[in-house]
């Protein structure tokens, strides 16, 4: 899967893509927080949230296979990052890995953050799969994100797909002439085309920095959208927000 | 006749010391078409950034309808002054195609939503309705070219600029774009080494060599004089 086609069910017709961006992002925020929230050892509220995702998906047309491959990435981030609780977390001793020690309530505290974690990544999946670049920066935009941060992601986005064509044209130019048939070769050849690619996008941003004073630049990048919001997505985000609160609330309580 | 555009013994030095333009002067009437001829390495980029005041002068002066270009006028100059740079994507910055459109009456003030209108106006006209949301590299390199167009012309630009128009097109895009610019009314200054180019759009050609004007007569004439094409590099010596 490229990042080119990373927002690919952004076009699909759904009640979710029905919906305004800033209801999505908001709404990927609340579950993800919802998450956090929960008290260590809510499964069952765990289990909900994590099944209200999933509709969300069912409901968003993106396949229960995407959402894995593409949550998996980053899951496995959070895995390595959140390993250390197996050993960190003193408890009953259950195996030795070594030295060692891997407690129940170590593995009990790792399982419960990767379930956190599995909420929010694929809300977040969800989020991406669904939305377009420039209506997640819409989206920032209505929540009121500094200019200077929606502005330079905008022009990050659009220079990061000219850098990579940039970087794929040096290195089939490379691979035409046979370099990088070994190990040794292919690493020194990924050296050579990143520092000539640094050294290209040093000259293009140079060129469209000229391009934009051309145009009137004096510093600020004028943002042109703004949305609507509609009945639906106010809909769809209090019903998400109410699920989200009513079983956080319960979660406290049980516990 | 009433001058645009006025380049008055213009000379340019990089910082590095290389002469790039040495005592440039020609001038051109509004409404006048005109390609300026000459190998890469001649000048003409350097001399068409010089007309938008993206780069000062080393020597000599550029006007643009009565205003000389210095660091005061800029903002007045560059709203006359439509510049094309040679490769789109420099010109394309923006997540999607109405934005980048907008980007400059954004920038003279124009409120968000006329901003808007005007850009959807301007991609209509050039053939683009319908692409405005889509970001630049979901676009082929003919509309890509005419985006980097119509970033320019929603300004209603008196002088349109364009720095090696045609150099990544092919036939089809390249005669719509010879089409589209000879609807157009603003006065036109067009640098390429593609002579077929330059005889469909223009009336007169300036040649630049090394940084000089060598030759500035009427296009027809220049086209013919086989002698003056081969020594500055326009066209292959005959075998």
């Amino acid at each position: 899967m490229s990042f080119r086609h990373v927002d690919q069910y952004a076009a699909v017709v759904s009640p979710v893509t029905r919906t305004v961006p800033t209801a999505r992002l908001l709404g990927t925020v609340t579950l993800a927080a919802g998450s956090a929230a929960l008290p260590f050892g809510a499964w069952m509220p765990l289990a909900v949230l994590f099944l209200a995702v999933l509709l969300i998906a069912r409901a968003a047309r993106v396949p229960a296979r995407q959402l894995f491959i593409r949550t998996t990435g980053p899951f496995v981030l959070v895995f390595l990052a959140s390993a250390g609780l197996l050993v960190l977390v003193p408890g009953e001793p259950l195996f030795t890995l070594g030295v060692l020690k891997v407690s129940s309530q170590g593995l009990e505290r790792f399982a419960f953050v990767l379930g956190r974690a599995s909420v929010a990544l694929s809300a977040a999946v969800i989020l991406v799969s669904t939305t377009s670049f420039p209506e997640l920066l819409h989206a920032f935009r209505e929540l009121r994100l500094p200019h200077v941060v929606t502005a330079s992601l905008g022009v990050g986005y659009r220079l990061l797909y000219i850098l990579v064509d940039e970087l794929e044209r040096l290195q089939r130019a490379a691979r035409s002439r046979n370099a990088g048939t070994g190990s040794t070769t292919r690493r020194r050849l990924l050296v050579g085309i990143t520092a000539a690619g640094l050294s290209r996008a040093f000259s293009r941003g140079e060129r469209t920095h000229r391009a934009m004073l051309a145009r009137g630049y004096a510093g600020d990048v004028p943002a042109l959208f703004s949305q609507s919001w509609d009945r639906r997505s106010t809909l769809a985000l209090v019903m998400l927000v109410l699920l989200v609160g009513i079983v956080l609330g319960g979660a406290h309580i049980l516990s | 006749m009433e001058m645009l555009v006025v380049v008055s013994d213009l000379s340019y030095r990089y910082p590095d010391g290389t002469a790039a333009l040495n005592g440039v002067s020609f001038a051109v009437a509004a409404g006048e078409r005109v390609a300026l001829l000459g190998p890469t390495g001649s000048g003409k980029s350097t001399l068409l950034q010089h007309l938008n005041g993206l780069l000062p002068a080393t020597a000599g002066s550029v006007a643009i309808a009565g205003i000389t270009v210095v660091p005061s006028t800029l903002r007045d100059v560059r709203r006359r002054v439509g510049l094309v740079f040679q490769d789109p994507n420099d010109q394309l910055f923006l997540p999607t195609l109405l934005e980048d459109v907008a980007f400059a009456p954004l920038n003279d003030g124009v409120p968000a939503h006329e901003a808007a209108h005007l850009a959807r106006e301007t991609l209509a006209e050039l053939g683009l309705a319908g692409v405005e949301h889509r970001a630049a590299h979901h676009l082929s390199g003919g509309e890509r070219r005419l985006a980097a167009l119509a970033t320019v012309l929603v300004s209603r630009p008196a002088v349109l600029v364009l720095d090696e128009p045609t150099g990544d097109l092919d036939a089809r895009s390249r005669r719509r774009l010879v089409g589209l610019l000879l609807r157009r009314e603003e006065t036109l200054l067009v640098a390429t080494h593609d002579l077929g180019i330059a005889e469909s759009l223009c009336r007169r050609g300036v040649v630049l060599h090394e940084g000089r004007v060598v030759a500035d007569a009427a296009l027809g004439d220049l086209l013919v004089d086989r002698a003056l094409l081969e020594r500055y590099g326009l066209a292959a010596p005959l075998e």
